[in-house]
């Protein structure tokens, strides 16, 4: 069967009132983004004990998310399951547009956005933040001539940039663990986190997806086939054991080493944090949606798989906080065994509040990103006029 | 054969126009090279500089290094613990144990040889100069605060608002936006004296910092650090800090 793509019609007035509402928040931000460049970065929740907040989690949340577009373009290109491939092209402007968002988030997070272009004249090839320049700019690139491909349907040269792109994305995600992993910061350090991001990403990716596919189908009112679903939630149930089986391992390594035993139950149950941790991340993120796919009478339910999905979605957005927030607040051991007390808080467990301003900021990126898929799929043909499985019998 | 001798005239003209140029531009700068070759600025080559902090001369409740180096770098001070900035603060330490006494030591930048900060700079603003001293030049750092994240000792700042504290008016104060730390007072390693933090802790009677260089074998501070009594912060990350404590 011949896959018709064909652009959102986007004349209803739910759609203007939808791009309506993304161009506010998008406002909002930009605005929020003014007002910290303006008046300085302690408008936000952030201080010297804990220079990275939201969006630092953000950045790293969209990189994650992104694995999920690439899960679908491989599906059909590289695992032969060619009843994928109606979704290679939006799954490629989703990974692209991810990406920017990411990019965007990092760079309006720094105390001198307007020097945007300085990066590019100065590099340090051995700081993680320039290798992950390098590495999101060259996966945007890859993203943007694997959806030239698509639409040249040049079906060998989809298949090898398919594959490229899957490498990049290797280096693309476990860059962006290797920024927190490779630093010498108690809750941070752990050559596990490029791994576990990746399998977190792929996770989180996969469960978007499951949500998006659906709720495109739906407001475009065209025919999609609720297997697909299934299909995915499949990967779904697998990724989520792979992520709690990472997180079991880092944790326990940390209660059992004596070094970092007073680390390890500072991050478990020493804060709001740990309720992140408990309720956020292994409650909604992980036991639940576990159980919804694993039961027998719950894991074909349509309904119960998009609760699972975003369950997930919002617990791994929980996790991206506990990856960045908890090693900041934890004091840096500078004369071990010994109490330090000053007037720049060393030695003390410090908090941090999340500011409405970089809310603000996150969602107002979020809207941009949103704005700019409503607009490839208005103005572009990504989306298919229908997603149906044949059936092998027919 | 016309057309190579052309262009070949051609790269000759070039090359003299150039050649004019930038022999026209450099002339007026001459004074400027011959002003620093004949001593107006000290002769730094070679030098490797360290600092040793001897705790049992410091005092509890003298804050003169902390007083000093905010007259001096004008150090922005905000009146609240999460934006304040500290190059050098004083540091209330004591062992875990009962009864414990009380230390009282300066903690300021390490200027650690393999500086963790200087690695994760993504645009080489904060580096390491040929002298040791770890500094950022604060036209370039674009505010992305990862050095305050990579440094193990917690001795970067960020500029979470804009200074207006010019106590020293020879020395810039900041814009909101970038990061910073002490850097050994090179402007006054510069013309021969020593960082503000030493030279007040002398004045005070305490005497607890002795600063100096480290490649020079019979400076007091090489002196006590060759001795083996002197330690720095958190040796065991392999950073090799050059500001050294006696009395731990």
């Amino acid at each position: 069967m011949k896959i018709e793509f064909a652009p959102l019609e986007g004349k209803s007035p739910q759609f203007y009132l939808f791009m309506l509402v993304l161009f506010g928040v998008a406002g909002a931000g930009l605005f929020a983004t003014y007002l910290m460049y303006t008046q300085g970065l302690h408008i936000t929740g952030m201080s010297n004990r804990v220079p990275w907040g939201i969006s630092i989690v953000m950045l790293i949340y969209y990189i994650g998310l992104s694995a999920g577009s690439l899960v679908l373009s491989a599906m059909s290109a590289l695992f032969g399951r060619k009843e994928f491939k109606p979704f290679a092209r939006i799954a490629a402007l989703l990974a692209m547009l991810l990406l920017v968002g990411a990019l965007l988030s990092m760079i309006l997070d720094w105390g001198k956005p307007d020097r945007v272009f300085v990066p590019f004249m100065y590099f340090n090839f051995i700081s993680m933040f320039s290798i992950n320049g390098i590495l999101y700019s060259t996966y945007i690139a890859i993203c943007f001539v694997y959806l030239l491909a698509m639409f040249a349907e040049k079906e060998k040269l989809v298949g090898v940039i398919a594959l490229i792109a899957v490498i990049w994305a290797v280096g693309v995600h476990s860059g962006t663990g290797a920024i927190f992993g490779f630093v010498s910061r108690e809750l941070y350090e752990s050559p596990l986190l490029p791994p576990s991001f990746i399998t977190a990403a792929l996770s989180s990716g996969t469960a978007l997806m499951i949500i998006l596919l659906q709720l495109l189908f739906r407001y475009t009112e065209r025919p999609f086939d609720q297997r697909y679903v299934k299909e995915l939630s499949r990967l779904l149930a697998v990724f989520i054991l792979v992520v709690a089986y990472f997180l079991f391992v880092e944790n326990s390594f940390r209660a059992y080493n004596i070094g970092h035993r007073e680390a390890a139950s500072f991050f478990l149950f020493g804060g709001s944090h740990s309720m992140v941790f408990w309720i956020g991340l292994i409650g909604m993120g992980i036991v639940v949606p576990a159980l919804i796919l694993f039961t027998p009478s719950t894991k074909n339910s349509i309904k119960m798989i998009n609760i699972a999905a975003i369950l997930h979605v919002i617990g791994v957005l929980c996790e991206r906080y506990i990856i960045v927030i908890p090693g900041q607040l934890h004091p840096a051991d500078i004369l071990p065994n010994m109490n330090v007390e000053s007037v720049a808080l060393d030695g003390a467990i410090v908090s941090y509040s999340i500011s409405f301003l970089e809310v603000v900021q996150a969602l107002g990126v979020a809207a941009i990103v949103a704005i700019a898929f409503m607009l490839g799929l208005r103005i572009f043909a990504m989306l298919p006029t229908q997603a149906l499985i044949e059936d092998e019998t027919s | 054969m016309k057309k190579q001798l052309d262009r070949r005239e051609f790269v000759k003209i070039g090359g003299l126009v150039t050649a004019g140029t930038a022999v026209g531009l450099g002339l007026p700068l001459l004074p400027l090279y011959r002003a620093s070759a004949t001593g107006e600025v000290a002769d730094l080559s070679g030098k490797r500089w360290g600092m040793v902090i001897d705790v049992s001369k410091c005092r509890d409740g003298c804050t003169a290094c902390v007083d000093a180096c905010r007259e001096e770098n004008n150090v922005a001070h905000h009146d609240d613990p999460r934006f304040d900035i500290h190059w050098i603060r004083k540091a209330k330490v004591s062992r875990r144990v009962e009864n414990a006494r009380e230390i009282s030591m300066p903690l300021l930048c390490n200027h650690c040889d393999d500086p963790p900060c200087a690695l994760v700079c993504p645009v080489q603003a904060t580096y390491k100069r040929k002298d040791g001293i770890v500094i950022v030049d604060k036209h370039r750092c674009i505010g992305c605060r990862y050095c305050l994240i990579a440094c193990p000792y917690n001795m970067r700042m960020f500029n979470f608002k804009s200074n207006h504290e010019w106590h020293n008016e020879t020395y810039p104060v900041r814009a909101h936006g970038v990061s910073e730390s002490c850097h050994f007072c090179h402007h006054r390693l510069d013309q021969g004296m020593e960082p503000a933090c030493v030279e007040a802790c002398r004045k005070a009677n305490q005497g607890a910092i002795v600063f100096g260089d480290l490649n020079d074998s019979s400076s007091e501070v090489s002196k006590i650090v060759a001795d083996g009594r002197a330690r720095a912060l958190r040796e065991d990350l392999g950073t090799h800090p050059k500001v050294f404590y006696v009395g731990l």
